[in-house]
């Protein structure tokens, strides 16, 4: 196909020549009318205008045979073998009484050229696999796998189906394909998955073919579906109360909800109106080869893998279809590894229509009569299989029963671990959504650990975004999302437990302290309970949970600060607090008039407002006001506690709470509380400042976490362990030689078991301290007759030197007087040692002979000689 | 140390005493200047120290009803007495006194720390009360029997124990028998119980106290049968049906019954008897199985009916609180422009749509009450007329089933009354073969005695039969009124509590806004 399409380019490149040549002509020839060009010059142009090479253009993004190096694949992808050519034969032979049949219906896609040249049959071409990663098990995140892997490449003719069909390892190398490649290995995993894949070849549209996903949704961004609960019936008791009477006229209230109704009515109708023409601005242009386009899909059918209902799988973009949708326009055939099946229904209402019994043969045309038939297959078929066995010729049945689809020519489709981990080429993908944007990158490749940003922007052209949404992995900060709202300017980052500071929402404008910004937390990851903190300029509100002293609101307004001449803080001029607010909850320990439900500390005013929580029965609370005045009385004496300082409205009264004991005592308590509060809030804001401070610096500082079970990753600390491993065992190695017994080789000798007599022991001793003494004398001959060997070599050198001085050139006398110098300073080094050596000796020796005297297991018989 | 009493003059705790004691311990410094403006009050006194005081006699501390520690040592006390009142007391310390039995401490259930240390007490006794004990000192006493200590196993919690001092400590086995009988305590004599000690004192008293275990576990299952038997007669009699699953109820027939005794002998009466029975027991246990159906009928209306109410309470109580929730809301919005106003007139207007306010929330809150009132009125008449219809089935239909016994009995009467009548021919024509003994033949000297003898005991059981029906039947209905009763008087209480809260809360208002009125003209 391609090679006539070039031809057919050629010629008319070739025709275009030869115009040009020829208009060239006629301008030459106008021209030597016009001017006064000579032949010459006539020629020159000729010749030039002949050099002109048009070049017929390439496709950018040719995936074509000669870009796969064909010489590494493996024997069976170079050649047929006599099954795999009978089955060809066969598929001929069904490809001709088809054409005769239907003389209607396009040819059939059943043998296409692999990369070797070698026409093979598709169905050979699917080999399943199923591979060892559990991701590739279940069909949306297969699907979701091979569209991130592979690039798209459009088909070379939109209309016609393509030459070649590769094999999925050669896809896989090159991480590129067409849909009929995408199809074929994504169907391979299926099948090796479990599923009742298959793969169709057949017709879609133009956002199908051209894998345009801009007309849809982000999948990201629709909502889930709300799960409608049905509201429980709600059983009438007994002896429920029947409900006050409705003192309404009923007939006002009938004319007012028929108003209602018709103000509703109307504006629903606005609205529709409206929606309906947003729809339609909004659908695509009209498509001229509409319903033409080929395309390659998966059809996965119910049953197998319990799958209820079934459903197309577009390659593409891994997103599920129902068979009825709209998108798929009509199917020629399919196959799967099996076997190959033509649809024989008429596709005039796209794919809405179509049945998927592959065992009903009025349907679906099947090439070969395979002993697996899809399990659709009515019981009669299976009868006539089973008469056919009976009845028919021996010559049928051999024909038609032992010719299986041949095995697949396709090696194992393997995936190699880093090649799943990276998953796109590259480890990017972007993918254009209507109205937003979606990049993907495997983890650990971006150094900030982002894996994944979805843009969301306002118009459909995509220019102006309104909202970013980042997603994060394997950050040591434990930051998972970020959402920014580009129109309001606000931030929102979401955290995964495990933050020191229990962080798990932040949202915020800006990380100046004092702004408005709230922090949600973990909770139950902190020692005081706190879920939220909002902070405006002149406020802070804080919510807790689950608090021992039941504890769940805290507000506290501020006031403008004072003006100082230095610079401000929190902690040099924090901001005056002018009302704490504390809310509690009911503490069924105590009695309902002395549980504190709601606590002003109004600092301003000097005052303490409490209000109770209200009894099981009651609807009024009790309050009690305090004032904390430290004035002195006319007389100059403190003044403790008056009457006055506590005003208190009591729901029931009671006797010991009118005592002014009573009070004082609570006002001291209150008094201690407000105190413990302010300190509370203070520390609040420093946490903070904190907070942000940390935040800043994490974010400064990319440090991306490594899974202890990641093995790729971690080995370089693999590497560290080991080093440190091999460090340890050379120290115990070491010190396991220093416990050895110096002496074991002499006692060896001896007979073991014995006890060692005097004289033994004498011997032990004398023969211990000649063999040191021999191995000092040793190590001292040593030295010397290197020291002697080193003198005589540069000796030598020396006269060598002298010899040929003359003739030398000047790198052999820099090699020369290098030498002497390195001979000169081994000499030196020599000389050192032997000396220090003779010094040292019988030094040594008076050691060890000390040593053996005061050895334990000797010293007994030593004794008299010390 | 014994003192004697008559060396130095023995002291009473008298008011002034008490009163002395109390201010020096009460609260110091400000607290104690307020506390004494205030004077304090005997019955919130919490801790008082009674000690060195040559005390005789322990009384006049009826008044101290909150005390939750008392010291009472190193005084003259003879005998523990008049601490009836001080159900709350936690800690007493009767140490270094001449106490020399333990008793009058039943009252103080609440007892943890006590203390007799250095008294005349020859046994551990009379402490049953004390369930919650951890902490008992009685050293330096008179007890000389080591199996006293046994009597100590029944405090559960007892962790301290010290009896240094006394002559049961002179045994070598002390340590290690009070070690093996209290398994729990942890500290001796003011010294941990190391598990060396522990493991001897086992080793040595294994067997004796695995038998003295064996005991208190049987004694404890016996105790819990016999729980459990009472409960089930507890659930019977609720159901009015007690005592009716078996013969008992036929047995009570004749437990009074000589004569039935006596014409048992005759023949022929023993399967009648027999076949009377069972049919009796039968009949028996349909009424105790139908009483047990009716009392969990009864049961289960009676709880939808108190749970509907309490649905129709809560209700009733959110619209309330949302009510007063709203007012306040509105009214301190009032407040706050009424203080920051100047405007005498101005806030005049202010003052008076506040009045306004509260009158129109005084009516919101009675008109939830009274329409409450409505709903539950009819609801209870509702309940009241169906548990009365319950209970009347009931009533018929076990009626039915003892006139069902009546009849039993009269028939039995009858084959009876045959049957010694045919004896009393035979034996009067002198062919009664059968052995008789003396009184039975005395019996049938002639027709009368006979007669009345069956007739006796006929009217016995009948007897027997109607009392049981009759108690059951004034039970059932005692039981409906009362709990109609109940009923009522709950909701009016209700009703009156909620009124009565009404009210107050908004003269309460008014009040305030009244003195606000003042205190804003004086300004």
């Amino acid at each position: 196909m391609e090679v006539l399409k070039e031809k057919v380019e050629e010629e008319e490149a070739a025709e275009r020549e030869a115009e040009a040549e020829q208009a060239a002509r006629k301008a030459a020839e106008k021209e030597k009318e016009d001017s006064i060009l000579s032949q010459e010059e006539l020629l020159d142009l000729e010749q030039k205008l002949s050099e002109i090479e048009v070049h017929i253009p390439e496709i950018p993004v040719a995936f074509t045979k000669s870009t796969i190096d064909t010489s590494t694949l493996p024997e069976s992808y170079r050649t047929n073998t006599p099954k795999e050519e009978l089955l060809i034969q066969v598929a001929d032979n069904f490809s001709r009484q088809y054409a005769h049949l239907c003389p209607d219906r396009e040819p059939l896609f059943l043998h296409p050229l692999n990369e070797c040249n070698i026409p093979k049959f598709v169905s050979t071409t699917v080999r399943p696999t199923l591979m060892p990663y559990p991701e590739l098990y279940n069909w949306d995140s297969c699907a979701e796998f091979v569209s991130d892997f592979l690039t798209m490449v459009p088909l070379p003719s939109a209309i016609q189906l393509p030459e070649y069909l590769f094999s999925p390892t050669s896809v896989l190398k090159y991480q590129k394909g067409n849909c009929f490649d995408f199809s074929v290995l994504l169907c391979a995993m299926l099948i090796g998955a479990g599923y009742d894949a298959y793969c169709v070849s057949g017709y879609a549209s133009q956002e199908m073919c051209l894998m345009d996903l801009t007309r849809e949704m982000c999948p990201l961004l629709k909502k889930p579906k709300k799960v409608v609960e049905e509201k429980e019936k709600v059983i009438p008791k007994k002896y429920a109360i029947k409900p006050a009477r409705d003192l309404r006229s009923k007939f006002e209230l009938a004319q007012q909800a028929k108003k209602e109704k018709e103000i509703k009515d109307a504006e629903e109708k606005k609205q529709k109106e409206e929606r309906e023409k947003i729809l339609e601005a909004s659908k695509p242009p009209p498509d001229p080869m509409h319903g033409l386009r080929i395309h390659a899909w998966v059809l996965i059918l119910s049953g197998k893998r319990e799958v209820p209902e079934s459903f197309f799988i577009d390659p593409f973009t891994a997103r599920s279809y129902r068979t009825q949708d709209e998108h798929f326009l009509g199917i020629e055939s399919i196959w799967n590894h099996k076997n190959y099946w033509v649809n024989m229904q008429d596709c005039w209402n796209g794919c809405k229509d179509l049945t998927f019994d592959l065992g009903d043969p009025l349907r679906w045309e099947f090439l070969l009569l395979g002993t697996e038939k899809p399990y659709l297959s009515l019981m009669e078929e299976e009868e006539d299989l089973a008469e056919d066995d009976d009845i028919e010729n021996l010559d049928k049945e051999d024909e038609n029963k032992n010719f299986d689809m041949p095995c697949s020519w396709v090696e194992p489709i393997y995936i190699s671990p880093k090649d799943f981990e990276t998953r796109s080429p590259q480890g990017k993908k972007v993918i254009q959504y209507k109205q937003s944007k979606l990049e993907k990158w495997t983890p650990y490749l971006n150094a900030n650990g982002l894996v994944s940003r979805l843009t969301i922007y306002e118009d459909v052209d995509c220019l102006k975004p309104i909202e970013v949404r980042e997603w994060y992995k394997n950050r040591e900060d434990t930051l998972e999302m970020r959402q920014m709202d580009k129109v309001s300017n606000w931030t929102t980052e979401y955290f995964k437990p495990g933050h020191f500071l229990a962080l798990r929402v932040h949202t915020y404008k800006s990380m100046i302290p004092e702004t408005e910004r709230t922090m949600e937390f973990y909770h139950k990851a902190r020692v005081d309970g706190l879920v939220k903190r909002t902070e405006t300029p002149r406020s802070m509100t804080e919510y807790y949970e689950g608090r021992a002293d039941f504890l769940v609101y805290r507000h506290i307004d501020y006031g403008p600060r004072s003006k100082k001449f230095s610079l401000s803080t929190v902690e040099t001029n924090p901001r005056p607090m002018l009302k704490i607010t504390e809310r509690f909850n009911r503490n069924p320990e105590k009695m309902a008039d002395d549980d504190v439900d709601e606590r002003i500390f109004v600092v301003s005013d000097e005052r303490i407002q409490l209000r109770y929580h209200c009894r099981d029965d009651y609807i009024t609370v009790s309050t009690r006001e305090f004032l904390k005045r430290n004035e002195v009385d006319n007389k100059g004496n403190k003044i403790i506690m008056t009457p006055e300082m506590c005003i208190s409205y009591e729901v029931e009264p009671r006797e010991h709470t009118k005592k002014l004991l009573f009070q004082y005592e609570m006002m001291m308590d209150l008094k201690n509380e407000e105190r413990l509060s302010k300190h509370q809030v203070w520390e609040s804001e420093m946490e903070v400042l904190e907070i942000l401070k940390v935040r800043e610096e994490e974010e400064d500082t990319h440090n991306l976490t490594v899974s202890i079970y990641d093995t790729k990753r971690n080995e370089k600390s693999k590497e560290q362990r080991e080093a440190m491993e091999r460090q340890a065992q050379e120290e115990h190695m070491r010190q396991v030689e220093a416990e050895l017994d110096y002496l074991a080789p002499f006692l060896v000798q001896l007979p073991p078991g014995e006890k060692l007599t005097r004289w033994q022991a004498l011997r032990l001793k004398d023969e211990c301290l000649n063999d040191f003494k021999q191995r000092l004398i040793d190590k001292a001959n040593l030295i010397q007759s290197r020291f002697e060997k080193e003198t005589q070599e540069l000796q030598k050198k020396q006269q060598w030197y002298q010899e040929n001085q003359v003739t030398m050139t000047i790198e052999d006398e820099d090699a020369y007087l290098t030498y002497c110098s390195q001979a000169m300073f081994r000499i030196r080094i020599l000389e050192q040692r032997l000396n220090r050596h003779k010094e040292l000796a019988p030094h040594k020796y008076l050691a060890l002979e000390e040593k053996l005297y005061r050895d334990p297991r000797l010293i007994e018989y030593l004794k008299v000689f010390v | 140390m014994i003192r004697l009493y008559d060396t130095i003059e023995p002291n009473v705790i008298d008011e002034e005493l008490l009163k002395l004691a109390v201010e020096e311990q009460g609260p110091q410094e400000a607290a104690g200047q307020v506390a004494k403006q205030e004077g304090i009050n005997f019955k919130d006194v919490k801790s008082l120290q009674l000690d060195f005081q040559n005390i005789l006699r322990i009384d006049n501390l009826w008044q101290f009803v909150s005390l939750r520690k008392l010291q009472l040592d190193n005084n003259i006390i003879e005998k523990i007495d008049g601490l009836e009142s001080l159900v709350n007391l936690v800690w007493l310390d009767l140490s270094f006194n001449n106490i020399e039995t333990i008793e009058g401490l039943d009252t103080l259930v609440n007892l943890e720390d006590l203390s007799l240390f250095s008294n005349r007490i020859v046994k551990m006794d009379a402490m049953d009360s004390l369930v919650k004990l951890q902490v008992f000192s009685i050293g330096n006493n008179m007890i000389d029997n080591l199996l006293n200590v046994i009597y100590l196993r029944r405090f559960t919690y007892l962790r301290s124990l010290n009896l240094a001092g006394n002559p049961i400590c002179e045994d070598e086995e002390y340590k290690l028998f009070v070690t093996a009988y209290l398994p729990d305590l942890v500290y001796l004599d003011f010294r941990l119980i190391d598990a060396h000690t522990r493991e001897l004192g086992d080793a040595k008293y294994q067997y004796s106290i695995y038998e003295l275990k064996h005991r208190e576990n049987q004694i404890q299952a016996k105790l819990e049968e016999e729980m459990a038997t009472v409960a089930e007669l507890e659930k019977h009699k609720a159901a009015y049906v007690e005592y009716l699953n078996g013969p008992f109820l036929f047995d009570s027939l004749y437990s009074e019954d000589v004569e039935a005794a006596k014409l048992a002998y005759l023949p022929g009466v023993p399967e009648l008897l027999e076949t009377y029975k069972t049919k009796f027991v039968e009949i028996c246990q349909n009424i105790f199985d139908y009483g047990l159906v009716q009392q969990e009928k009864r049961k289960a209306e009676v709880a939808i009916f108190y749970e509907c109410l309490e649905e129709a309470l809560q209700e009733n109580r959110k619209q309330g609180l949302k009510e007063v929730e709203d007012f306040d809301k509105i009214y301190t919005a009032y407040l706050h422009t009424i203080r920051n106003s100047n405007d005498i007139q101005f806030v005049d207007n202010k003052m008076s749509e506040c009045a306004e306010e509260i009158s129109r929330l005084f009516d919101r809150l009675m008109t939830l009450e009274m329409q409450l009132v409505e709903q539950l009125e009819e609801t209870i008449n509702n309940f009241e007329r169906n548990i009365i219809d319950m209970v009347g089935v009931f009533v018929e239909n076990v009626q039915g089933l003892m006139a069902q016994c009546r009849d039993l009995e009269n028939h039995h009467h009858e084959k009876l009354l045959e049957i010694s009548i045919n004896t009393l021919e035979k034996i009067v024509k002198s062919e009664f073969d059968e052995d008789l003994p003396d009184d039975v033949r005395a019996l049938f000297s002639d027709k009368d005695t006979v007669v009345n003898a069956v007739g006796a005991s006929h009217d016995i059981h009948l007897l027997k039969i109607d009392n049981r029906e009759d108690d059951l039947i004034t039970n059932v209905t005692s039981w409906c009124t009362a709990t109609v009763d109940k009923v009522h008087n709950d909701e009016l209480d209700r009703n009156r509590k909620r009124v009565k809260e009404i009210n107050q809360y908004v003269d309460h208002l008014q009040t305030d806004l009244d003195n606000m009125d003042f205190g804003d003209l004086l300004d």
